[in-house]
């Protein structure tokens, strides 16, 4: 049976073209020109797929994609325009269409890619009826319109896209590179892509976190760097807000390569992640204003959970493999359907560290290989499953937590300072500081 | 002064960046320009900390007609020389001076409630959101050369001087 594709184009004249070549390549087509009919067509009818131009009168094709989405969310869908910008093809992308074409069209690349994707969906099809799920499999890899290799972030949605692409142009600042990230952002991985940008000389990369952050420790890293053949080192400060002030005066000697440093025979460059933007560590004193010029240099804010939903997905995955291996359990749970599409139709209110969290508990629960969206809803608190008694319990919890944030800024953010304050174990202010609700 | 230092601080530190990110800059001269700016700032010459200037005159990495012609294009504003204006005293309109160096900006004019701006930082956001709190009021925006608002500010400030004077004489 031919597979059967719905044409939206305004232009008379072009849709008798694309009709005549789908028919050609024996597609069962249905040509439309209003969308607002073409909705209720494509809501009573069934289609492999739908061929759409951008710009139309009443409603254009990436608002007729939103509302053909919610109706039947896995029908590819292909946009053809005469003219779009790269942002807003980059939009498009992330809203879920699985090709956009310029006209004048490439017929050929155009009947191929309609194949591909009318494949794919079927093939997913068969996965869910089978009901194998698609999960993981369908949780599909990173974006690879991008130039560059890129791992931290899927880039399925356009903020990621424009983070990797920022990221991508600042990959040789010379001096420093501030990443700001939500609390739980995978700092590491962002930092492995900048190294992996850099073929052009040997750089090595030193992750500095408070624990091991001290003058001889960082000068014995960086000569063990230079001895390795490097010709470059750069140092990254992981968890920055939390390092002491010796240690924050010693990353400003190390960002100007100064003081202990002076010596250093080889270029050094230096990464500042951090949570919070640069103006509210500057404001709450967790940086002076030689550091504030000199990390907001080249500043570059990692997407939040947020901003990129339809990287989400994906990461979750990645994030459950990795916590398995982490916590050695064997079980690694796969991502329904059902989770995968509220992970992207539910933008989540938390950050990282909440997913993180959320997806541990669910890791060491172990109770299936598989995770509906329902465990999830109740992993990240957005189903409540609390009695009066547990509902109290985390309104004072609240209240506690909100106060010793209240002193953490007072004390510039040194938790010692505020355990000292409270007459409690650094541990346990620090246990506090973490909780999210 | 602490308010004008952490203005002076973010404007231009928003100013680097913005120049850089609209590609009128590299990013190694932002980080030469700063290390100066921040010579200056800690040598205790406020008035004088400027990326801006810094960029234009001592680095000469900064093409200030460029950066004009694209403040204009891109932004849509009209471009001034102050040295056409009749310029007043801003004490009317109770406007510090020291803030007008800060930011190197200027109100000129307040015509039927809305204040006539020409600033050099316009591509600042940190500038332009001091200058629409403290003013309060609907603003018309201008763009000018670093030499124009210079020789304003320094006409500007005689004027302060003589009302002092003759608020003495008196």
């Amino acid at each position: 049976m031919a597979y059967s594709v719905l044409i939206l184009d305004d232009d008379t004249d072009f849709n008798s073209l694309l009709t005549d070549i789908f028919e050609q390549a024996d597609y069962a087509v249905t040509p439309l020109e209003d969308p607002l009919e073409a909705v209720d067509v494509f809501r009573e009818n069934h289609f492999d797929l739908v061929v759409v131009d951008h710009r139309m009168p009443r409603m254009t094709g990436a608002e007729f994609m939103k509302v053909i989405k919610k109706i039947k969310p896995e029908v590819p869908v292909i946009m053809v325009s005469g003219y779009l910008e790269n942002d807003t093809i980059r939009e498009l992308i992330s809203e879920g269409v699985r090709g956009v074409f310029l006209k004048p069209l490439n017929i050929f690349s155009l009947l191929e890619r309609i194949a591909e994707l009318i494949e794919e969906a079927k093939k997913y099809q068969r996965g869910n009826d089978g009901n194998t799920d698609a999960s993981a499999s369908s949780v599909e890899a990173n974006n690879s319109n991008l130039r560059f290799k890129f791992e931290s972030f899927p880039c399925k949605a356009a903020a990621s896209i424009r983070f990797a692409e920022r990221l991508y142009e600042l990959r040789n600042f010379k001096s420093t590179l501030s990443v700001v990230g939500e609390p739980g952002a995978n700092f590491r991985a962002i930092c492995d892509d900048i190294r992996g940008f850099d073929d052009s000389h040997v750089d090595s990369f030193i992750y500095l976190t408070p624990d091991i952050f001290d003058e001889a420790n960082t000068i014995a890293l960086i000569l063990k760097a230079q001895k390795s053949g490097a010709d470059t080192v750069t140092c990254v400060l992981l968890e920055f807000a939390k390092m002491s002030n010796m240690q924050r005066a010693l990353a400003a000697e190390l960002a100007k390569v100064e003081g202990v440093f002076d010596n250093c025979e080889m270029a050094l460059r230096t990464i500042f992640c951090v949570n919070g933007d640069l103006d509210t560590l500057f404001d709450s004193g967790v940086i002076d204003e030689s550091l504030y010029i000199l990390m907001g240099t080249a500043e570059v804010h990692a997407p939040s959970l947020n901003e990129c939903s339809h990287d989400v997905p994906v990461i979750a995955q990645q994030l459950l493999v990795s916590i398995a291996a982490a916590k050695s359990v064997e079980v690694v749970p796969q991502l329904e359907r059902c989770a995968i599409e509220f992970l992207l139709r539910h933008p989540l209110s938390g950050d990282y560290q909440q997913l993180v969290a959320a997806l541990t508990s669910i890791v060491l629960a172990g109770r299936s290989d598989r995770l509906t969206a329902q465990t999830l809803k109740v992993a990240l608190g957005e189903v409540s499953t609390s009695t009066p008694r547990e509902g109290a319990l985390a309104y004072l919890n609240d209240q506690r937590v909100d106060y010793t944030r209240a002193a953490l800024k007072l004390f510039s953010g040194n938790s010692a300072n505020v355990a000292r304050f409270f007459g409690a174990d650094v541990a346990k202010v620090e246990g506090v500081l973490k909780y999210k609700r | 002064m602490q308010q004008q230092r952490a203005l002076i601080l973010r404007g231009n530190r928003f100013l680097g960046s913005s120049l850089v990110d609209k590609g009128l800059l590299s990013m190694t001269d932002l980080e030469l320009a700063n290390e100066k700016f921040m010579g200056s700032i800690q040598g205790g010459e406020i008035r004088h900390a400027s990326i801006l200037t810094t960029l234009i005159y001592d680095l000469k990495v900064l093409d200030e007609n460029k950066m004009i012609e694209y403040i204009v294009e891109e932004y849509e504003l009209g471009l001034i020389d102050l040295s056409f204006i009749q310029l007043q005293s801003l004490r009317a309109i109770n406007v510090d001076i020291d803030l007008c160096w800060a930011t190197s900006t200027v109100p000129f004019d307040y015509v039927d409630g809305i204040y006539l701006v020409a600033t050099c930082y316009y591509m600042s956001a940190p500038v332009i959101k001091h200058w629409k709190e403290s003013l309060g009021g609907e603003i018309i925006w201008y763009t000018t050369s670093c030499t124009s608002m210079t020789r304003a500010l320094e006409k500007i400030a005689e004027t302060h001087q003589t009302e002092d004077e003759a608020e003495d004489e008196d």
